[in-house]
């Protein structure tokens, strides 16, 4: 549970500024999707976008926690000595 | 952590003894405190929730006063209208934010947590209700070990339900800073909410409801990021939560009006009191912890106890290490308020908010991009005169329509064709187009500056003068 944690709160919380930062500056209206304009709503799109974000940081975040775990915890499941 | 067993030769780095961070979370029950902190955070939660509850429903030149409209890319606030070239603003707000917060932490410790913080004012409500619903402390205590019954199903959904009701209402309250509230009220009526306005309420609800309702300190201890660093900008003279050793101890119970001190031992009855209304389940008596939230709970309770003994109260009190160390009294904590760090953050903290004023009641109500057209650099036309097309984008920042005249000058003989009078409504942007001729003999071959001149007709104020370039071929 706290694992579940440690990944996806910090990525919310990192998605919450990304998200502001990106579409204070960039006019969703103004963006392209496989070169066509994207047709959704303003409102649409900015959802789709905060969800993108949070998935990106909470992959990183995985990663993060992944790399974390120490010797121990790696080889715990190798071999039997 | 003391019985960590000793490295054993078999690893081969160093020892790992993998613990989790984390103890089984209990839940705690506080008890319900009254008292002079009590009543401040009291008051605090009605100054927060009145202005969150109400500010979106108050009008404003027949538009919401405060309004983030995030689909027409504007955000209201009063009579301010922000556009997303204004975020320099958004960055000085968050600047001055966070430089209050440290002020406040380095002379009163964590005034925010404790009395502020939208975890903590919102536990607080759901708390109250549920000591409303289920009774105090002993009787939650009970009722969590008394088996499933009618009763207790009952009080079980009263209490789920009245959370529930209350998290709807903050996320329909939160989306109705960002889409009118007006229409949104109107639309949950004739059930014609948009999915991603149901979405959000639920969303925000939801997590009103788990953060307040069920994780409550968890959030303080595990999750919030202020409350790992807050300890930086503590200093020796910052006010915290402190119990009085000296005075408190040898702790001990004893009877009313027992000469303690013969007994030898210090003013704490050892009630357990303040920790039972501790909402993060601490013992403020082991010193500054950082899952204090500084609530002054304990204080408060604290002082009920000594008055009942008839002993001077604040055993538990607003104090800093070095007043406690030296025994000083308010006068002298006070006097030690002033000290260069206070000086610093205060001096930065007041020259930004001085520039932020300055810059809001500067603000330009008109803005205008000349863009050239670039499909077609320059032309001859009709007479011999050389044209060049100009795309004006004209931005009313303000509240009121208006008209705005145009001119161009930088070269002999410039003139224009197109609009000269542009009618823009309140903050709205409208693009015009314009073709300014000039003879062939005007100016230098290649790039030539001149300038567009937006006046508005009602303010010879509101006026842009802005630049741009004329191709001579």
């Amino acid at each position: 549970m706290q694992k579940i944690f440690w990944v996806l709160w910090p990525s919310f919380v990192v998605a919450g500024i990304a998200e502001g930062a990106f579409f204070t500056l960039i006019d969703p209206q103004e963006l392209y999707l496989f070169g066509e304009p994207v047709h959704l709503s303003r409102m649409t799109t900015y959802s789709i976008g905060f969800f993108g974000f949070w998935l990106v940081c909470a992959a990183s975040s995985l990663l993060t926690w992944f790399l974390q775990r120490s010797a121990s915890e790696v080889n715990k499941g190798v071999g039997a000595q | 952590m003391a019985s960590n067993p000793p490295p054993t030769p078999q690893d081969n780095n160093v020892a790992f003894v993998e613990e989790s961070l984390y103890e089984v979370h209990k839940k705690i029950h506080p008890r319900a405190v009254s008292g002079v902190f009590a009543t401040w955070r009291w008051a605090l939660v009605w100054f927060t929730q009145l202005l969150y509850y109400g500010l979106c429903w108050l009008p404003w030149n027949g538009r919401q006063a405060v309004l983030f409209d995030l689909v027409e890319r504007k955000f209201y606030i009063f009579g301010l209208v922000f556009w997303p070239q204004d975020v320099f603003f958004l960055a000085i707000l968050l600047i001055i934010s966070a430089y209050s917060l440290f002020l406040f932490t380095a002379v009163g410790g964590r005034l925010w947590c404790g009395y502020a913080c939208p975890q903590t004012v919102y536990t607080e409500i759901f708390m109250w209700l549920e000591h409303k619903i289920e009774g105090d402390r002993n009787a939650r205590l009970k009722l969590d070990a008394a088996p499933m019954s009618g009763r207790k199903l009952l009080l079980r959904a009263a209490k789920y339900g009245s959370w529930i009701l209350l998290s709807i209402w903050t996320g329909f309250t939160l989306v109705g800073y960002f889409t009118p509230i007006t229409t949104l009220w109107g639309s949950v009526w004739n059930f014609t909410l948009g999915s991603w306005e149901v979405f959000w309420i639920l969303f925000y609800g939801g997590f009103t409801y788990l953060m307040a309702g069920h994780m409550r300190e968890q959030v303080c201890k595990y999750m919030c990021p202020y409350a790992r660093f807050q300890g930086v900008m503590f200093d020796p003279d910052t006010l915290t939560i402190t119990y009085d050793q000296e005075r408190g101890e040898p702790r001990g119970a004893r009877k009313k009006g027992v000469d303690y001190k013969a007994q030898g031992k210090g003013e704490c009855v050892d009630c357990g009191i303040c920790v039972q209304v501790c909402p993060t389940g601490i013992d403020i008596r082991n010193g500054l912890q950082y899952e204090c939230i500084g609530c002054a709970a304990c204080i408060d309770a604290c002082d009920q106890v000594m008055e009942k003994m008839d002993y001077p109260k604040g055993l538990i009190r607003y104090s800093t290490e070095h007043a406690i160390e030296a025994n000083w009294g308010w006068k002298e904590i006070l006097g030690h308020i002033v000290r260069p760090r206070i000086i610093l953050y205060t001096s930065i903290l007041a020259v930004i908010c001085v520039a932020f004023v300055w810059g809001i009641a500067t603000k330009a109500t008109l803005r205008v991009d000349v863009i050239r057209d670039r499909a077609t650099l320059a032309r001859e036309v009709e007479g011999g005169l050389i044209e060049n097309v100009y795309r004006l984008h004209v931005m009313n920042v303000s509240e009121t329509s208006h008209r705005y005249s145009v001119s161009v000058t930088g070269l002999n003989g410039i003139d224009m064709i197109g609009e000269r009078i542009l009618e823009v409504p309140p903050a709205a942007a409208k693009a015009f187009t314009v073709q300014v001729r000039v003879p062939p003999e005007s100016g230098k071959k290649g790039s030539n500056t001149i300038y567009f001149d937006v006046k508005s007709m009602a303010d010879e104020k509101v006026a842009v003068h802005e630049k741009a370039t004329f191709l001579q071929p």
